[in-house]
């Protein structure tokens, strides 16, 4: 989290604080007020409004003072844990949300898991609502529990 | 409501065309109070029942939906239709019917997709001489489970379809639309029928009171290959479910269409007819019909059977890079493995998008939290009428003038929809312009709307658990609709507790435990390393514990794949790229010595070649594995030529040729497996089998092979090798734990003597080898359950948190299982498993804290450290300390872990001093409850 | 009597399993005299015999521990 007030952020990307408001209250910058009229900002959220807006990350970095980002992606990505395909290597930085096909059980696990760390999930379900196949029994064993 | 029409794009960027079919319900309008569905006209099938009973064209899919939001079924809705109509429209309180819905394409940007479309039951009407859709008292297997479940057309009553009147002999037929190709394609085992016709007959005798229920199973093999999966078939013989090994060929409709009548050959060969009151066809799984449609918009390859082709090394990986598959969609599979393989898929999506981790969530931040200590209590009451759900039965103007003369209410009103978004609004509004410091909320329940009002609390800087739900919509209007003054006086004696018990409310801090982001694992084999590496690409620093000085366990001894894939390349090319990965640190012969922590947070001590090393993690994956028994019979160790299995696999390695001049050669299964000493199955002999006597017969076709079985349990896929095999014309011949086969040595020669039941009468085999199917066994987990304070089933496989819903999980947060250690396996269920683990432990590894439910126990001043409640807390959370006291005398006292309590109270409970509560179910608020509830009471 | 007797019940439910429970009748709408009245607790084994003697002491005419 970044606490900073509109001035001293517009002095650091060189706008003027209007232009800060205005991204602010129009939702381009996402930032949550907060007390003595500073902007809590997501450092995340900083990243990505810096990167869509050709702004140095550096400044960040400065924002955040001696607080050490952790560093993302250091390690070269290889699909690596599919062992008999062709290794496929990507240039551009992925797109860090998932869609899952499929509201069943297992569907819904794995939206669970993603979701829970760190990532974005689309679930598409056909019907009108997710559950799947295990919503209509009755039980399972062993403990005969109910299956919903 | 929605389906996938395109895609394109690669791994890391995929764009995906989804089309979003109307719903013509408005989601953030519905409140599921159902009266659309009440006046809606149109009746149609209930698909959901599969069409037991009817629904309206209205519809929640069922009761408990999520979402719970009601739809319009636009093929049968006689206003889209026909133009005619809006009966719900015009009684829906909230306008949220929409008939302007219209479908809509959208295109969605992601980096991964994950395909679980899942599997449709089997059709059986094509099969004429099982009369099902003719005779009414012949039903499919998913049928029943609804005719049993209390959600269901019944009600929960079983009757059969005929003449409405409970059933007391029922008959099962396995293997329907499975394991036939004959009649339809499907060559495969569905494995999962058997256990769900044992579940469905041992819950029949919870539903049919009195004597003479009769349920008979009628099958080829029994397959109860999963873990506890035997005890639960043993137990349905004990409790005299009848097992009858046989196929019926006809079903004919009993007496005046009631019942049925059905022929089978028993395995003499004789002709049975018996009469049953009802048939449950076990019908297998099938891919769904649109699996090619799907396949061809993602460009999958299926295999034969249309399920997902997949190597047996990357289960979840199809061969789309980007593109993972989880459940029945790969191959038929129960819940447990359908669970675990999810979340196999979901840890290669994660792999391949690691390095944009986080960057497409956010994280709700809240303003600071107003302190109330020196505060007076101020109540506000917010009575909700849930449109009329509530307001139609109880006079909530009555029940809000009656808050109003209660003590500490300052503020009542009445909300039509206390949980729209408006509403929330205003009820921060009042909090702040009344200071209010303790909200009742009389609506529906806290199991799904109490969250909701927490943070709208906290929104205002209020402490979340200062909200009280009195629930008087689910407990109160819905389930006393003939009673409204009843339930009116119901209603303000339930805002009256809930007022008391709000009254002792205090504010409740959610623990924090920073995470550190490392991960132990225990166990060098495939297991071990597999989630070692899922790890450590996902750059979590990893440590991998061997105690032999050598990776790789069990896979060394096995030659392929149940695919028929080559173990060894797979195998020395996972441990190079395990002992270079630059995150994993791997420590041979070692072990774990002691720990101590909880989840996010171990420490404790491990010995590496005789010294002892400090490491800190936040979870830890047990993954130690199992190893095949020394059988104790069967001449086993006296005569050279008697061996095991992992024996055959270096044979056929090292000296096919000795083999290859072999003539006759006996398997014995289960040897050591499903007997007293080991009551389980251990699931991957009998594929073994199968896979080595193919191999044995392409070395030499003339070899003469026999299996000696109790029920072949190739499941799944695997089914074809069984097959194969006996195209080969290897002879498999059954038989009973009662009657075991024999092996002698004559002389020189060993000769193996058993019965064959349908020649009826003794055989007795001249052969070379022996290759006994010997037990799986876990390794030995004594010290480490001792550790963490986790546990093993009684025959020493490591228990999951829940054998359904958790499979990988331990009861233990932070600690997780894989490979032959939790159960055995064939090593692509090793492989998908170790990954899961992999999954579930960097959901913990991601976060940098972790907040823990604020429901937890506290030690009070009058703990005396009498410790009785240590053993009754099930959890291990309270340990005895000594304690200074204020006046400076020592005695005990207890302190409980704040991570490892559930908040159960079983500690509170047992205290006969008060010396210990739960966080908002304390004594005082409980007692104040009591008192409000029967305050009226002379 | 000109009344007919109403007894006063008090349960105690248990949050994962009987509350869950009490919720789906209303879901279902299974109607069934509005006699008791229910305390939430996270596990019935919470429930000190205390509270159920005060319950008797009080005046009711029934306890019921759902768990």
């Amino acid at each position: 989290m970044i606490a900073i007030h509109v001035g001293q952020l517009a002095r650091k990307l060189g706008v003027h604080r209007n232009t800060v408001t205005n991204w602010i209250n129009s939702g381009k910058l996402k930032a949550t007020a907060t007390v003595g009229k500073k902007y809590l900002i997501d450092k995340n959220v900083f990243r990505i409004f810096c990167r869509e807006y050709g702004i140095s990350e550096n400044i960040l970095q400065e924002l955040i003072g001696n607080e050490t980002v952790p560093s993302k992606g250091d390690l070269p990505f290889t699909q690596n844990l599919n062992f008999n395909s062709k290794e496929v290597t990507m240039s551009a930085k992925p797109i860090g949300s998932v869609l899952v096909v499929g509201g069943g059980i297992a569907g819904m696990q794995a939206t669970l898991d993603l979701a829970n760390s760190g990532y974005f999930v689309h679930l598409v379900e056909k019907s009108s609502g997710i559950g799947g196949a295990m919503a209509q029994l009755d039980k399972t064993f062993p403990t005969n529990d109910c299956a919903m | 409501m929605s389906e996938v029409v395109d895609v394109s794009g690669e791994v890391g960027n995929f764009v995906v065309k989804v089309k979003k079919n109307p719903r013509y319900i408005d989601m953030e309008k519905c409140i599921a109070c159902g009266l659309c569905a009440q006046k809606c006209p149109r009746k149609v099938d209930d698909e959901f029942n599969l069409g037991l009973n009817q629904r309206t064209s209205a519809y929640i899919k069922y009761g408990q939906s999520v979402p719970l939001k009601y739809a319009i079924d636009g093929e049968t809705c006689i206003y889209l239709k026909r133009g005619k109509c809006k009966a719900c429209e015009k009684f829906c309180p909230t306008s949220a019917i929409n008939f302007e819905d219209q479908e809509e394409i959208v295109d969605l940007n992601v980096g991964a997709v994950i395909l679980s479309p899942g599997f449709k039951p089997f059709d059986p009407s094509g099969f004429d001489f099982y009369g099902y859709g003719k005779i009414p008292d012949v039903v499919t297997s998913l049928e029943y489970e609804r005719l049993l479940s209390s959600g269901g057309p019944c009600m929960g009553h079983l009757v059969r379809p005929s003449d409405h009147r409970e059933p007391k002999s029922i008959a099962w037929i396995q293997c329907v639309g499975s394991r036939n190709t004959n009649r339809c394609e499907n060559g495969y085992c569905s494995s999962v029928c058997c256990m769900y016709a044992i579940k469905e007959a041992l819950v029949t005798a919870e539903h049919i009171a009195g004597e003479g229920l009769k349920q008979s199973i009628f099958y080829m093999d029994i397959r109860s290959h999963g873990k506890d999966f035997d005890r639960f078939y043993e137990s349905a013989k004990a409790k005299g479910v009848r097992f009858v090994k046989a196929r019926p060929h006809t079903i004919e409709a009993g007496q005046d269409n009631c019942g049925v009548t059905m022929r089978y050959a028993q395995e003499d060969g004789q002709v049975m007819i018996e009469h049953f009151d009802m048939a449950v066809l076990s019908i297998g799984l099938e891919p769904t019909t649109d699996v090619k449609q799907l396949a061809d918009i993602f460009k999958l390859d299926l295999n034969q059977y249309r399920f997902a082709k997949t190597s047996d090394f990357s289960p979840a990986c199809s061969n789309r890079p980007g593109v993972y598959v989880a459940g029945a969609f790969q191959t038929p599979k129960a819940i447990p493995r359908a669970v675990t393989e999810a979340s196999t898929a979901a840890v290669e999506a994660t792999t391949a998008l690691i390095r944009s981790r986080g960057e497409l969530t956010q994280q709700k931040i809240y303003p600071s939290e107003r302190s109330i200590a020196n505060e007076e209590v101020r109540i506000g009451v917010f009575i909700c009428s849930c449109g009329i759900n509530i307001s139609g039965i109880i006079n909530v103007d009555e029940v809000a003038r009656y808050a109003r003369s209660l003590p500490h209410v300052v503020h009542v009103e009445n909300n039509l929809f206390s949980c729209s978004a408006d509403t929330q609004e205003m009820m921060a509004k009042k909090i702040v312009e009344h200071s209010l410091n303790r909200i009742i909320i009389a609506a529906c329940t806290p199991r799904t709307h109490e969250a909701l009002f927490q943070e709208t609390l906290q929104e205002t800087g209020l402490n979340p658990y200062l909200v009280e739900m009195a629930n008087i919509r689910n407990q109160n209007a819905w389930v006393h609709q003939r009673e409204p003054e009843m339930a009116t006086a119901k209603a303000k004696d339930q805002v009256r507790m809930a007022i008391a018990k709000a009254a002792l409310s205090v504010p409740i801090e959610r623990t924090k435990v920073n995470v550190i982001p490392k991960a132990l694992v225990i166990g060098g084999g495939v297991a071990g390393m597999q989630t070692a590496l899922s790890l450590a690409d996902q750059n979590f620093e990893t440590v991998l514990l061997e105690k032999s000085d050598r990776l790789g366990g069990n896979a060394w001894k096995v030659n392929t794949t149940d695919q028929g894939e080559a173990i060894r390349p797979y195998l020395e090319s996972l441990i190079k790229r395990v002992e270079t990965h630059s995150n994993i640190q791997v420590l041979k012969n070692a072990s774990v010595t002691s720990a101590k922590g909880s989840v996010g947070n171990f420490s404790g001590t491990v010995q590496v070649n005789g010294g002892q090393r400090e490491i800190a993690y936040g979870v830890a994956v047990l993954a130690i594995g199992g190893r095949e028994s020394r059988p104790e019979e069967y001449l086993f160790g006296q005569d050279p030529r008697v061996i095991t299995h992992l024996d055959l696999d270096a044979m056929l390695r090292d000296d096919p040729a000795s083999l290859k001049k072999a003539q006759s050669i006996v398997f014995i299964q289960c040897v050591g497996s499903r007997d007293e000493r080991r009551p389980y199955c251990s699931r991957i002999c009998c594929t073994h089998s199968v896979k080595a006597v193919i191999h044995l017969k392409g070395l030499n076709p003339k070899m003469n092979v026999y299996v000696l079985y109790r029920d072949i349990r190739t499941y799944g896929e695997r089914e074809d090798l069984y097959r194969k095999a006996r195209d080969l014309g290897v002879l498999f011949i059954s038989y009973g734990p009662e009657r075991k086969p024999a092996v002698s040595l004559d002389g020189k020669d060993l000769t193996v003597k058993t019965y064959d039941p349908i020649l009826r009468m003794p055989i007795s085999i001249a052969v070379d080898h022996v290759v006994l199917a010997a037990a799986m066994e876990a390794n030995d987990s004594h010290e480490l359950t001792e550790l963490y304070k986790c546990a093993a089933n009684a025959d020493g496989f490591l228990n999951e948190a829940h054998p359904k819903l958790r499979p990988v999980d331990m009861s233990v947060d932070g600690l997780f299982v894989a490979g032959l250690c939790n159960y055995p396996k064939p090593l692509n269920e090793t492989i998908a498993q170790a990954k899961a683990a992999a999954a579930r432990a960097a959901v913990i590894l991601s976060q940098t804290e972790m907040t823990l439910d604020a429901i937890k126990s506290f030690v009070t001043d009058k703990c005396d450290g009498c410790a009785l409640c240590l053993d009754v807390c099930p959890y291990r959370a309270i340990k005895l300390e000594n304690y200074q006291a204020a006046n400076g005398q020592g005695h005990f006292r207890i302190a409980t872990d704040k991570a490892l309590c559930k908040g159960c109270g079983l500690c509170s409970a047992t205290c006969p001093k008060g010396g210990v509560y739960v966080h908002g179910f304390t004594m005082d608020q409980l007692r104040a409850q009591v008192v409000a509830a029967l305050e009226d009471v002379a | 009597m000109a009344e007919k007797f109403e007894p006063v019940i008090l349960g105690f439910l248990c949050n994962w399993c009987a509350y869950a429970g009490g919720d789906l009748a209303g879901v279902g709408r299974l109607q069934y005299p509005a006699n008791m009245r229910a305390v939430r607790v996270m596990c019935s084994g919470m429930v000190h015999p205390d509270l159920v003697l005060e319950a008797f002491n009080r005046g009711a005419d029934g306890v019921i521990m759902m768990g």
